[in-house]
C-alpha cells in the first residue's frame, strides 16, 4: 500500500516530477513517433530536431504496398499461442515445484536454471535440422515451440512463487473431502490464479512479441515472417528505408502499449512480486 | 423412402455431381499444376521497395511464358544474409537458385553446396550469347576450373562529390590524389568536412579502393596475404594523412553507410566513396552531386574495387534442366529491375546497358563507361577469386582497420592487428 | 505407500503397478512436470549436446572438420578478442545490473506514492522495455550519430564541442551500458513495485511510532523486506545480460574496432563471421560455464540468509 495521507500539493508535485521523468525516459521513442510522419528523402536531408511537414505517406505505404498486416499477424498468432502453451505448462510445473519435494523436483528446479542461461547461438544449427526433419522449417510452429521453451523457465518460477502465496489449507480441505490431488489443483487452486496467471501472460507475450533473434532464423517466408524480422526487409544492402522503418515500428508498439494499459491493474503483488520471490 | 429422405438423397446427388463436374473441369489444370515443376528463387535486396515489386513481376512474366515452369520469388533480407543460406543449406531446405554477393557462390561451392554452371556457359557460347557480357565479367566467376555462378549485376566503388560545395571553395575537380587531398582539405571549413566515411563494410571500400588504386592488392599470386607491401601501405599513409589534415568526419568511425549518405546528402562532406546508385537515391539533391574521373595515384595507375555479383544454382536443386532454363532466361531479360526497379547495380550485359534508360541515366553510363573497364576484386594479385574472400571482408577486421583509421590512429600498429586478425582468419 | 491390490479380471501387472503408482501420489509431481521435461530435452538438451560436441572440432556449419581436442578452448584462453570481449560482459553485466537496479528502484518508490494517474504512468515508463530492441536501438543511434544529432546540439547549446559517441572506444562503451539501462530498468520498476506493495504497513506504523526518519524506514524496513526478491532479480538481469545480443549488435556491431563486442557477439563473429563453428561453441560454453559459477555463487549466498 502506498504511503497514507500525503497533501495535495505534495501529490501533484510528485505528478509533474513523473511527468518530466517519463518524457526524458521516453525521448527516443517520441522521436521515432515524430519521425514515422516524415518520408525517408525527408529525414535523410533534414537538419532540424523536430519535424516538419508531417504526412502520412509511410502509413499509406505500409498499407497498400508491403506485407505489414501480414507481419502483424503473425506476430500476434505466435506470440498468443506460445503465451497460453507457456502458461499452461508453466502453471503445471510450477505447482509441482511449490507443492512436492523430491529428487525430481530438485533436479528439474536446477535444470530450469540451465534453461534460463543457454545462449540460444549454441543452438542454431541442430534446432535448425532438427526442425527440418520434423517438417516444420518456415512453419510458425517451429517458432512458437522454441519461444514456449525459451520462456519457461521465468514462467515457472512466477508460477511456482505464486502459487505459494495460496495457502495449503485449501487443498488439503478439499482433500479431505475426497478430491484427488489433481483435482483440488483444478478445482481450487486454479480459479484463484487469475492474476499470477495474467502475469505469466503478459510477460510471456511480450518476449515473444519482441523476439528477433530466433525468428529472424527460422522464419524466412514472408507469409509467416513476425514483426521485428519484417521490419527488417526494409534494410538494403547499404542503404534503409528510414521512414517505412519508423512507421513500422510506431504501429508495432501501440498493440503491446494498448494491452498493457488494459491490463496494468493486475500486474498487482500477487502477481509480479509473489513471481519473482525465486 | 420418406420424402425427407429422398429430398436428402437428391441434394446428395446433386452436391456430388457438382464435385465430379469440377473435378472434371479442374482435372486438366490440376494435371498440368502437377507436371509443372516448381523452383524456389531467391533474390537479395539489390534496390529500394519497389525492386522487389519489379522482380515479382519478372518472375510472374516467366511463369506465364513457361506454364511448365512456375518459380517462386522470394527477398531476402541483407541482414545476416550468411546465417540465412548457411542454416537453408545445411538443413536441406536450401533454394533451387539464388542471387548473392561477389563471392557467395564460390564460398558456397568451396563447402559442396553449389553447382557449376560449366553446360550453361558452354550453351551461352554455343548461342553467341556470352559475347553479350561486358568483358571480364564471366570469368571472374572462375574458380576450381569451374564456372560457379553467372554475373548479373556489377558493383562497383567510385568517388562522388558535392559541386556546391566544390564552388563554394572555389575548387576544381580534383582527378589526382594529391589534388583529392588538397579539395578535401579546402573544403574542409563552416562544420563541413571534406571527406565522411562510415566504419561499416561501405567503410571498408575505401580501403580496398586505395589499395587498387594504387596498384596494390591484398594477396600474393598463390592467395597468401600481403596486407604490407609498399602500393597497399603508401595507400594507407595517403588515407592517413587525410585524416590527420582534419579533412575527414570524426563522426566517421561510428557511421553506417546510410549515416555517411545522409551526411553527403545533406550537404555536410564534399567527397565521399559510393556504389553508383548514390545519385539515384539521392531525390532532391541528385542535381548537387557528380561523379570524379577516376583518380589517378601517386604512380599514375587508376583503378577501384568492384564486384560482380553472382546469380548461382543450388547443388540440392532436383531441376537443374528447369533451373538453366529460368536462369538464361532471368539473365537475358532483367531490364524491369533497372526500368521498373531502379536497382543501384550496373548491369553485366551489353544489351542491358546499351538500353536507353541506362543511356540516360547520365552518371550511372559514364560510371559504365570509365570505372568498369579498370575495376579489380578483392582477390587482386591472387589467382582468381577464392572462398576465403567472403570472410576476409565480412569478419569485420577490414571493418575495425577503417575504424581505427578514422579514429586517427597511426598507421603502424593498425595494419599489425589488422595482418594478424587477417592471417587467423585464412588460417595461415 | 500402500499398494492397490489387483482387481478381479485386470490382466498385465504393469497396469496394476502402474495404477499404484499414481494412487501412491508419487505420479502426480512426474506427469505435472512431464510436458515441460520433453519440450526441453528436445529443444535444449539435444543443441546443447550437439554444440558442445562441435566445441572439440575445427570445421564450418556446412563440412564438419576434424576433432581437436582441447585445441579451441586453449587458443581461446590465449585470444586477446576472447578475454576482451569477457571483460567487456562483466563490465556490461557489472554496470547494468547496478543502473537499472538503481534506478528502478527509485522509480518504484516514487511510483508507490499517492500520485495521480498512477496506472498510466506504471505503463508510459514501461515503453522502454516493451518497445522491440531492433526500434529503440535505431532511434538512440538517431540521437547521438554525429555532430549534428541530438545530443550533440544539446552540447552546444551549453557550449561544449561534439562528442562522437559510436566513434570513441570509451564513449561507445559508455553509450551501450546507459542504453541497456534504459531498456532494463521497466522491468525491476515493475517487479519492485509489485513487492513494495506487498510489504506489511504495520511495519512502516511501528517504525514511525519508533521516531525512525523517512530515510531510516527505508534503510531498515524497506530494503530488508526486498532483500531476496532483488538477489533474484539481479540474477536474472545477469545473465539476461551476458546473453544479450540485441543491444551491442544493433547499436555499434561490436565496434568501434571490436570495443563493444561481448561474448555473444564473438560467439556469432567466430560462427559465422569467420565460419569456424568450434570456435564459436567453444565461446557460447564458456560463457554457460561463467553464468552458471555465477548462479551457484549468488543462491549460495540467498540461503545463507
Amino acid at each position: 500500500m502506498a504511503y497514507p495521507a500525503t497533501s495535495t500539493a505534495r501529490r501533484w508535485s510528485l505528478f509533474w516530477l513523473l511527468v518530466a521523468i517519463t518524457l526524458v525516459v521516453n525521448l527516443p521513442i517520441i522521436l521515432m513517433v515524430m519521425n514515422s510522419f516524415q518520408t525517408t528523402e525527408q529525414l535523410v536531408s533534414r537538419t532540424s530536431i523536430l519535424p516538419h511537414d508531417l504526412t502520412l505517406a509511410n502509413y499509406r505505404y505500409l498499407n497498400d504496398r508491403t506485407s505489414f498486416w501480414q507481419f502483424l499477424w503473425n506476430s500476434f498468432t505466435v506470440s498468443g499461442v506460445s503465451t497460453v502453451t507457456s502458461a499452461a505448462i508453466a502453471a503445471l510445473a510450477g505447482y509441482a515445484l511449490s507443492r512436492f519435494r523430491g529428487r525430481l523436483v530438485t533436479g528439474y528446479s536446477r535444470a530450469l536454471f540451465v534453461v534460463q542461461m543457454f545462449p540460444i547461438i549454441l543452438a542454431l544449427i541442430p534446432l535448425f535440422i532438427l526442425f527440418r526433419t520434423l517438417g516444420l522449417i518456415n512453419s510458425p510452429l517451429s517458432v512458437i515451440i522454441l519461444y514456449t521453451v525459451v520462456h519457461l523457465p521465468f514462467a515457472t518460477w512466477m508460477a511456482r512463487a505464486f502459487f505459494d502465496t495460496i495457502p495449503r489449507e485449501l487443498e488439503d480441505a478439499a482433500l479431505v473431502d475426497g478430491c484427488s490431488r489433481f483435482g483440488a489443483f483444478v478445482r481450487i487452486v486454479l480459479p484463484l490464479s487469475g492474476p499470477g496467471l495474467a502475469a505469466i501472460g503478459i510477460f510471456s507475450f511480450l518476449f515473444s512479441y519482441n523476439e528477433f533473434f530466433v525468428a529472424n532464423v527460422f522464419l524466412k517466408d514472408q507469409s509467416t515472417m513476425t514483426l521485428p524480422v519484417g521490419i527488417t526487409m526494409f534494410m538494403q544492402q547499404y542503404s534503409t528505408d528510414w521512414g517505412s522503418l519508423m512507421a513500422a515500428a510506431t504501429l508495432t508498439v501501440v498493440p503491446t502499449f494498448i494491452l498493457f494499459l488494459g491490463i496494468q491493474k493486475w500486474i498487482t503483488y500477487g502477481a509480479v512480486s509473489g513471481g519473482v520471490k525465486g | 423412402m420418406t420424402t425427407k429422405a429422398r429430398a436428402h438423397l437428391r441434394k446428395a446427388g446433386m452436391l456430388a455431381s457438382i464435385a465430379a463436374a469440377a473435378l472434371i473441369g479442374l482435372a486438366p489444370m490440376a494435371a498440368s499444376s502437377a507436371d509443372a515443376v516448381k523452383l524456389n528463387f531467391w533474390d537479395m535486396i539489390w534496390g529500394p521497395p519497389e525492386y522487389i515489386d519489379a522482380a515479382k513481376e519478372l518472375v510472374g512474366e516467366f511463369n506465364k511464358q513457361h506454364p511448365e515452369i512456375q518459380v517462386e520469388y522470394r527477398s531476402v533480407p541483407w541482414n545476416n544474409w550468411y546465417q540465412t543460406f548457411v542454416t537453408a543449406i545445411s538443413s536441406g531446405t536450401a533454394p533451387d537458385i539464388s542471387t548473392g554477393a561477389g563471392y557467395q557462390a564460390v564460398q558456397l561451392y568451396d563447402q559442396g553446396a553449389i553447382r557449376p554452371i560449366d553446360d550453361v556457359i558452354a550453351e551461352l557460347k554455343a548461342d553467341g550469347e556470352l559475347d553479350d557480357f561486358l568483358p571480364n565479367t564471366v570469368d571472374t566467376l572462375r574458380y576450381d576450373d569451374h564456372y560457379v555462378a553467372l554475373p548479373w549485376g556489377i558493383d562497383i566503388r567510385v568517388w562522388f562529390y558535392r559541386k556546391d560545395l566544390l564552388e563554394q571553395a572555389g575548387v576544381k575537380v580534383p582527378t589526382t590524389w594529391e589534388e583529392l587531398r588538397a579539395a578535401a582539405k579546402a573544403t574542409t571549413k563552416d562544420g563541413k568536412y571534406g571527406i565522411v566515411a562510415s566504419g561499416d563494410t561501405g567503410g571498408s571500400h575505401f580501403l580496398y579502393n586505395a589499395i587498387l588504386n594504387n596498384g596494390g592488392g591484398l594477396f600474393t599470386a598463390d592467395r597468401k596475404l600481403d596486407l604490407k607491401n609498399d602500393r597497399n601501405m603508401e595507400a594507407f599513409e595517403a588515407l592517413a594523412a587525410m585524416v590527420a589534415d582534419g579533412s575527414v568526419s570524426p563522426a566517421s568511425t561510428g557511421y553506417n553507410s546510410d549515416d555517411r549518405r545522409a551526411a553527403f546528402n545533406r550537404g555536410q562532406a564534399a567527397f565521399t566513396l559510393d556504389g553508383p546508385g548514390l545519385i539515384a537515391q539521392a531525390g532532391a539533391e541528385a542535381k548537387n552531386i557528380g561523379v570524379l574521373p577516376p583518380l589517378a595515384g601517386p604512380h599514375g595507375d587508376k583503378a577501384t574495387i568492384f564486384w560482380v555479383n553472382n546469380i548461382m544454382v543450388y547443388e540440392q536443386t532436383k531441376h537443374p534442366d528447369e533451373v538453366k532454363t529460368f536462369l538464361k532466361w532471368w539473365s537475358k531479360n532483367q531490364l524491369p529491375l533497372w526500368t521498373k526497379g531502379n536497382t543501384g547495380q550496373l548491369p553485366t550485359r551489353k544489351s542491358i546497358a546499351a538500353d536507353k534508360a541506362i543511356k540516360d541515366d547520365v552518371a550511372r553510363a559514364y560510371v559504365l563507361d570509365n570505372y568498369v573497364p579498370i575495376g579489380k576484386t578483392t582477390a587482386t594479385n591472387a589467382s582468381g577469386i577464392f572462398p576465403a574472400l567472403n570472410d576476409v571482408e565480412g569478419e569485420g577486421a577490414m571493418q575495425s582497420f577503417a575504424q581505427e583509421l578514422w579514429q586517427g590512429k597511426p598507421v603502424g600498429p593498425i595494419v599489425d592487428t589488422a595482418e594478424t586478425r587477417l592471417k587467423s582468419i585464412l588460417k595461415e | 505407500m500402500t499398494v492397490q491390490p489387483r482387481l478381479a479380471g485386470e490382466t498385465g501387472s504393469w497396469r496394476a503397478s502402474a495404477r499404484s503408482w499414481y494412487a501412491s501420489g508419487d505420479a502426480l509431481p512426474f506427469l505435472l512436470l512431464a510436458p515441460s521435461i520433453v519440450l526441453m530435452l528436445a529443444v535444449i538438451a539435444y543443441p546443447m549436446l550437439t554444440g558442445f560436441m562441435y566445441g572439440f572440432s575445427t570445421g564450418t556449419l556446412l563440412k564438419p572438420g576434424k576433432f581437436v581436442g582441447l585445441d579451441n578452448y586453449l587458443r581461446l584462453l590465449q585470444s586477446p578478442d576472447f578475454l576482451h570481449a569477457l571483460w567487456f560482459s562483466l563490465l556490461f553485466a557489472i554496470f547494468n545490473v547496478i543502473g537499472c537496479y538503481v534506478l528502478g528502484l527509485a522509480l518504484a518508490l516514487l511510483m508507490n506514492q499517492d500520485v495521480p494517474f498512477r496506472g498510466f504512468f506504471r505503463v508510459a515508463l514501461l515503453l522502454p522495455w516493451i518497445v522491440p530492441s531492433i526500434v529503440s536501438i535505431v532511434s538512440w543511434r538517431w540521437m547521438m550519430a554525429d555532430q549534428h544529432a541530438l545530443f550533440n546540439q544539446i552540447i552546444g547549446a551549453f557550449g561544449g564541442s561534439p562528442i562522437y559517441f559510436l566513434s570513441d572506444q570509451n564513449w561507445a562503451i559508455a553509450a551501450v551500458i546507459v542504453i541497456k539501462i534504459w531498456r532494463s530498468f521497466p522491468f525491476m520498476m515493475l517487479s519492485l513495485l509489485a513487492a513494495l506493495q506487498g510489504i506489511d504497513r504495520s511495519l512502516y506504523e511501528a517504525a514511525a511510532l519508533d521516531g525512525a526518519s523517512r530515510w531510516n524506514q527505508l534503510r531498515y524496513v524497506t530494503m530488508p523486506q526486498l532483500r531476496n526478491i532483488s538477489i533474484v532479480l539481479c540474477l536474472l538481469m545477469t545473465i539476461w545480460t551476458v546473453n544479450d545480443f540485441d543491444t551491442p549488435w544493433l547499436l555499434t556491431q561490436g565496434g568501434p574496432a571490436n570495443a563493444t563486442e561481448n561474448l555473444v557477439l564473438l560467439a556469432y563473429r567466430y560462427t559465422f563471421g569467420r565460419n569456424d563453428v568450434g570456435l564459436g561453441s567453444a565461446v557460447s560454453f564458456i560463457t554457460l560455464i561463467i553464468l552458471m559459477a555465477l548462479v551457484v555463487v549468488m543462491l549460495r549466498r540467498q540461503r545463507e540468509r
